[in-house]
């Protein structure tokens, strides 16, 4: 009966110090300026696979975001399905979007923009982008997915709740009654 | 009269012959357009008593592009006469059984059904690839302006292009980057 909760305060303190210990936290032993890289190196009989930091790849393209706002926010871009050059900036090598603690977006931004990528990818403009077990061609898709398809951006609504979204609607039909 | 008065006159009175490519293209918005051709409305001597429409080629009509959920929701009804005869299919069905059928029954559900329907549909001309039959290029003169942009593919970039792209976001300090 006394050995149960000496080994409870046992469990929390280890981990405590594996909080502590993670980068994820504030404390750090190591200098986490930069990104991080897997490298499998040989050296006669021996392979030593070791991470390394490396500077980001995005380092001198990418656009300064000075206001509060989430980057997409500030810079109030029509965002279509075909802009594929933007739209790749989001997505892992597999084709799959990013999470909104990677992207750094709004959570509206964040789910307009996968909704973005999901088009992108059925109407076949990100092949490079696809897992690899995938056929790479949207012609050797079945049925009616490998006819070309386009999609309308304005059948994207994303609204945070049920009252926001009522909240939107009364506004806008009062907007068109008295035509304003 | 002038030179370009002259031009003008032969356009009105020759059958001229128009080239339309389908990719990507909606059949359902570029029948009005195929049809101002065919009966020759963008002539100044239209009466729907003279015969003064033009020919269209449309080629690549396999490469035809429809909206979201269009190629299952949009079904092509035929009854054959006979008690339950009806049948439904799918745009995509017929697309592949046929893959000139859709543009077709596009521009002729377009137009007023009436007695010169048939006649004008006989000048539009239809064909699956680029493959058109040089009897009926050599008389081509005109090329019709698609109505929505080829959108352009992720491979169709080099990756020099990609990479010096303006960047919206930049990685996370502790984001693992795989090759």
């Amino acid at each position: 009966m006394f050995k149960i909760p000496l080994t409870g305060t046992m469990l929390a303190a280890s981990r405590l110090s594996a909080k502590l210990l993670t980068p994820n936290s504030g404390l750090h032993t190591t200098a986490a300026t930069l990104l991080k890289e897997i490298q499998a190196n040989k050296l006669g009989n021996k392979l030593i696979i070791q991470g390394s930091y490396v500077p980001s790849p995005r380092k001198d393209y990418l656009i300064e975001n000075k206001s509060k706002c989430c980057p997409l926010c500030s810079l109030d871009l029509n965002i279509k399905h075909t802009d594929v050059l933007i739209l790749s900036q989001f997505v892992r090598p597999d084709g799959c979007m990013m999470p909104r603690r990677v992207t750094g977006l709004c959570p509206t931004q964040q789910k307009i923009v996968s909704k973005l990528v999901s088009m992108a990818h059925k109407a076949g403009l990100m092949i490079k982008m696809t897992p690899e077990n995938c056929k790479k061609d949207p012609t050797r898709r079945k049925n009616w997915k490998k006819f070309n398809t386009y999609f309308d951006e304005s059948t994207i609504k994303v609204y945070d709740n049920h009252f926001t979204q009522m909240k939107r609607d009364i506004i806008l039909k009062y907007m068109q009654n008295k035509n304003l | 009269m002038s030179q370009f008065g002259r031009v003008k006159q032969w356009n009105t009175f020759a059958r001229c012959w128009h080239l339309f490519d389908a990719t990507w293209q909606n059949p359902l918005q570029c029948s009005p357009l195929i049809e101002k051709y065919l009966k020759g409305l963008h002539k100044p001597i239209y009466h729907p008593f003279v015969d003064c429409g033009d020919h269209v080629v449309i080629m690549n009509s396999k490469q035809i592009a429809f909206p979201g959920e269009e190629w299952r929701r949009r079904v092509y009804f035929h009854h054959t006469g006979y008690s339950g005869g009806a049948s439904w299919t799918p745009a995509w069905e017929l697309h592949e059984k046929d893959p000139t059928m859709i543009f077709r029954k596009a521009v002729y559900h377009y137009m007023k059904g009436n007695l010169f329907r048939r006649v004008v549909m006989e000048r539009l001309h239809i064909y699956p690839d680029s493959n058109v039959p040089e009897e009926i290029m050599e008389n081509i003169t005109n090329q019709i302006q698609p109505l929505r942009p080829i959108p352009k593919t992720l491979d169709s970039y080099s990756n020099e292009e990609i990479e010096k792209y303006p960047k919206i976001i930049d990685y996370p300090q502790d984001y693992l980057l795989s090759k």
